[in-house]
């Protein structure tokens, strides 16, 4: 019994130390008004409020493929990726409400991937691994303990330098295998996919908010030769038409010209960091041609935008493997 | 699942603690057996089909061994002394056979999973330097995990049963156990039959005491692993793939770290499966004993993957150099030049055995095997010229003794490491050999202090890997005066004992090189 | 017993084997100086030493090796 107690008093006193650390770690520019572990979950409540302009919401094809740092400095546009492994409606729809808490963006790009994703079919390992970076932020945010003990209290030191993006330079190019099914998928065909109803009771959801808070709403389906299908397409199309959203299909014709044996990093699958520059410089022609945002180029209240854009590099070249 | 994932460390293995600890002290070694088999699924998939193969046809090998030697000690028992030798030899000639076939139906498997790709290149190589207009196809399949250890343990179980230095055992389920166990199946150390057999299947209850002590030594394990190697792994990565770019002093730096780096994953693996041997209450022999402190590469490879080495020594050395070949070889030559020389010859005979199969069994491949044979020859060479390097000292009034000439020793044993292990880890030849000779030849202290902080380590890296290393020699020292480390800390004071545990675990969740920046990096003797 | 000493004094003198008793875990006897003196002791004393008792236990000190000698040589 008294190895029980002494077992428990241990772990306490390792969670108050963890939380005090991750205090002094994780970037904090909204933590009095949303709370650290809000902030952590939700990484954009980090960022100061009304400085983000685009949002990305979806699956991992997200932040695989768009990288905002890159649009930041081509385009001066903040856009902020948030994005999970296999999303689903009901949690892209939550993300949005949570991020225009504290931003109020222009325009959202909604992965479509995510529609006809089974809903019960959400894996337990995702679900055990989101709830661990809330609960333990630190594990995102230990290395800040780089920019030294004086920096902890000040707001602009410990800054998101990703907003989202998940950077991977591995490559596998796609195989023979995976190719077939794919040019097999994406034969025309009148038939659409099935979209369950929870996804679509959530994407109705979804317009409602857009429209309420005045944000165009961009349907995009990312390059991914695994799970995208023309009668995927033709759905989401229908959708489109029926919402009148303006609908970006990728994998129509290869627009990117993405080099599969190059610019994958599983196979096909998803992008990797060579794919994410072709994806991420696409959106930033997107939102220029369409006249959508501002670019925030030499404003000085994003001067933490171009600090976040130098760690960034450096962390690139950090991991360039 | 690796023995350094969250996954193992706080989920799998508190699992089947507390399973473990619930059940009646009858079935918990089965539970055991059951989490080894789960574990290697998860990993290997169906290929444990194989791994129950390997222990099936041993503990049925080992029974028909037992029944020949039974049936021969009750021959025996009746017949004259003059019969006794033709009748041993006749029994001796049937356990041979089942012990050979046994031994090569284990082995072809591990043939077949690790070598024959790079067996059928090396013939295609041939072939097209020969002009055969003919290539063998290569295939592409995965390898049960930890063939290369269990297979080991497998052959000395037999071979121990063969020699009549352990029975076989009746329980088919102990000599499953023995080969899965899942803590060492996947990465050593290469236990033997007798020194564990009775620990695991004794089904000790989960001690508090063993459980902390375990969980300490995991944490060590984790330190060594997240905080020093996988952030030396950043530079050395960058090294050997772009060695053409860098001056001599980086790479050297690079294939020092690298050999750190080996040493801190290896001996870090080694504290978490021994810790967590220790919390079922077995103890498993320390698989490292400071290294770095030997005077020879003998000596070396006595204190490092101990388990490999002994293995080597008993199925390998020892039966080679007195075989009746061997000796028939050297009989000549003892009579001619003595007995120190005609060891010498039959003890190079031995080693070349050795270091030919050790080479190959850490990989296939060229690097492999010239790894192999660097450590033959430099072997070889020291016990050529050990004589002589005796006569010089002693001209000289040189003490070979004093802590100068150990420590001048040490630095040189150390300095052979760093090499060999660059040709280990060199992807080919090509790249080895070209490293080596820029370390020699391209020496630029300039080229240096403009490299060192473009590879991906900074300032702060360096400072942290250096006081965690601080920590380390400080910890191996004591180690190699025997002193308990853990018996000592569990005396002090609770407020001291807990304050160093909290430092460990904050150290590792706050310096470890994982997460958003740094890239998971692959365990690196699993593959064996 | 004597013979048995002064073989290994041959081979390896700096030790005292009167009382060394970890001639082999000490590393005073590596495995080449072994194998010197296993042919030594199979030529000096007529008996043939298998594999299997070679184990650091039987080779640690004088005395067990001797021990395991004049077992080698009652099997005989």
């Amino acid at each position: 019994m008294k190895n029980v107690v002494k077992t428990i008093l241990f772990v306490l006193g390792l969670v108050v130390i963890i939380n005090v650390i991750s205090f002094l770690l994780i970037p904090k520019q909204n933590i009095k008004k949303y709370g650290m572990l809000k902030t952590a979950k939700y990484e954009i409540l980090a960022e100061k409020e009304n400085t983000i302009d685009t949002i990305v919401v979806g699956d991992s094809l997200v932040y695989s493929a768009i990288s905002p740092m890159e649009i930041w400095h081509n385009y001066g546009y903040t856009v902020y990726d948030c994005a999970s492994p296999a999303q689903v409606m009901s949690e892209n729809y939550n993300d949005i409400k949570v991020a225009i808490e504290s931003q109020s963006p222009n325009v959202i790009f909604l992965e479509a991937d995510g529609l006809f994703r089974n809903v019960r079919k959400q894996k337990w390992k995702n679900y055990y691994k989101r709830q661990l970076e809330y609960f333990a932020p630190i594990i995102n945010y230990h290395n800040n303990w780089k920019k030294g003990i004086v920096n902890f209290l000040d707001s602009d030191s410990n800054i998101n330098i990703y907003k989202g993006y998940k950077y991977i330079t591995k490559v596998k190019p796609v195989t023979k295998k995976v190719q077939k099914k794919y040019t097999n998928e994406m034969k025309h065909t009148t038939t659409g996919e099935n979209i369950p109803d929870d996804n679509l009771n959530y994407f109705k959801k979804i317009i409602a908010l857009c429209n309420k808070n005045n944000i165009k709403l961009v349907f995009i389906s990312l390059p991914n030769m695994k799970t995208w299908s023309y009668s995927k397409h033709i759905e989401v199309e229908k959708l489109a038409k029926e919402y009148n959203l303006e609908f970006i299909d990728f994998n129509i014709d290869n627009v990117l010209n993405i080099d599969w044996k190059k610019e994958t990093k599983d196979k096909g699958g998803h992008l990797n960091y060579g794919g994410a520059l072709k994806a991420s410089k696409f959106i930033g022609e997107y939102l220029k041609n369409n006249n959508l945002v501002v670019s925030h180029k030499n404003d000085d209240d994003y001067t933490s935008w171009d600090k976040a854009y130098m760690a960034y590099k450096e962390d690139l070249k950090k991991n360039n493997n | 699942m690796t023995y350094f994932g969250i996954r193992y460390v706080f989920l799998f293995l508190p699992i089947v603690v507390l399973l473990y600890n619930f059940v009646p002290k009858k079935i918990k070694p089965l539970l055991l057996l059951i989490a080894s088999y789960v574990f290697f699924y998860i990993k290997s998939k169906k290929l444990i089909v194989f791994l129950i193969l390997s222990s099936l046809s041993i503990y049925l090998a080992g029974l028909m061994i037992k029944k020949i030697i039974h049936k021969r000690d009750e021959i025996i028992r009746e017949v004259t002394k003059e019969e006794k030798k033709s009748i041993k030899e006749k029994f001796k000639n049937k356990k041979k056979l089942v012990l050979v076939l046994t031994i090569v139906f284990n082995v072809a498997f591990l043939f077949y999973f690790k070598y024959l790709n790079f067996f059928f290149k090396v013939l295609n190589g041939i072939f097209s330097v020969s002009g055969l207009d003919m290539t063998l196809k290569l295939f592409k399949h995965l390898a049960p995990i930890g063939i290369s250890f269990y297979t080991l343990q497998a052959i000395s179980y037999l071979v121990d049963v063969y020699n009549e230095k352990i029975e076989a055992d009746e329980n088919p389920l102990k000599v499953m156990l023995y080969l899965a166990f899942f803590p060492t199946v996947m990465e050593g150390p290469i236990t033997r039959f007798n020194d564990v057999k009775d620990k695991i299947w004794a089904g000790c209850k989960v001690k508090y005491q063993n459980l902390c002590f375990g969980y300490q030594r995991i944490m060590f394990g984790l330190f060594k692993k997240y905080v020093i190697a996988d952030r030396l792994n950043i530079f050395v990565k960058l090294t050997f793939k772009h060695y053409m770019d860098y001056s001599g002093i980086t790479l050297a730096l690079g294939a020092i770290f690298y050999t750190i780096l080996l040493y801190m994953e290896f001996s870090g693996t080694m504290d978490i499966v021994i810790g967590t041997a220790e919390i079922f209450d077995i103890k498993i022999k320390e698989n490292f004993k400071q290294p770095f402190l030997s005077k020879n590469i003998s000596e070396f490879w006595s204190r490092w993957h101990i388990s490999l080495g002994l293995w080597f020594k008993d199925y390998i050395f020892y039966p080679v150099s007195l075989s009746k070949g061997v000796k028939n070889l050297t009989s000549n030559i003892r009579k001619k030049w003595g007995n120190k020389v005609s060891s010498l010859i039959m003890g190079a005979i031995a080693l070349f055995a050795v270091w030919s199969l050790n080479g190959l069994w850490h990989g296939a491949g060229y690097t492999f095997i010239v790894f192999g044979y660097y450590h033959f020859i430099l072997i070889l060479l020291g016990n050529i010229f050990e004589p002589t390097i005796v006569k010089v000292c002693e001209k000289n009034n040189i003490d070979r003794k004093s802590g100068f000439y150990k420590t001048i020793q040490i630095i040189k044993t150390t300095i052979l490491v760093f090499i060999g292990e660059l040709i280990f880890r060199a992807p080919n030849l090509t790249v080895a050999f070209g490293m080596l000779k820029r370390i020699f030849t391209k020496f630029s202290l300039n080229g240096f202090k403009t490299e060192v902080l473009t590879l991906g380590l900074d300032i702060s890296d360096f400072i942290i890997v250096l006081l965690a290393l601080v920590v380390i020699i400080i910890i191996s020292l004591l180690r190699e005066k025997d002193i308990n480390i853990r018996e000592k800390i569990s005396t002090k004071p609770i407020v001291f004992r807990w304050a160093l545990f909290y430092a460990l675990i904050i150290a590792i969740i706050l310096f470890g090189a994982f997460g958003p920046g740094y890239a998971p990096v692959d365990p690196i003797y699993a593959d064996f | 017993m004597k013979k048995l000493i002064e073989i290994l004094e041959e081979l390896q003198p700096d030790v005292d084997y009167e009382t060394c008793e970890d001639l082999v875990d000490g590393r005073y006897l590596d495995s080449l100086t072994i194998l010197s003196l296993i042919s030594e002791i199979e030529e000096e004393f007529d008996v043939q030493i298998p594999t299997v008792e070679i184990v650091p236990a039987n080779f640690n000190s004088a005395a067990s090796i001797w021990a395991l000698i004049e077992k080698l040589q009652e099997e005989m």
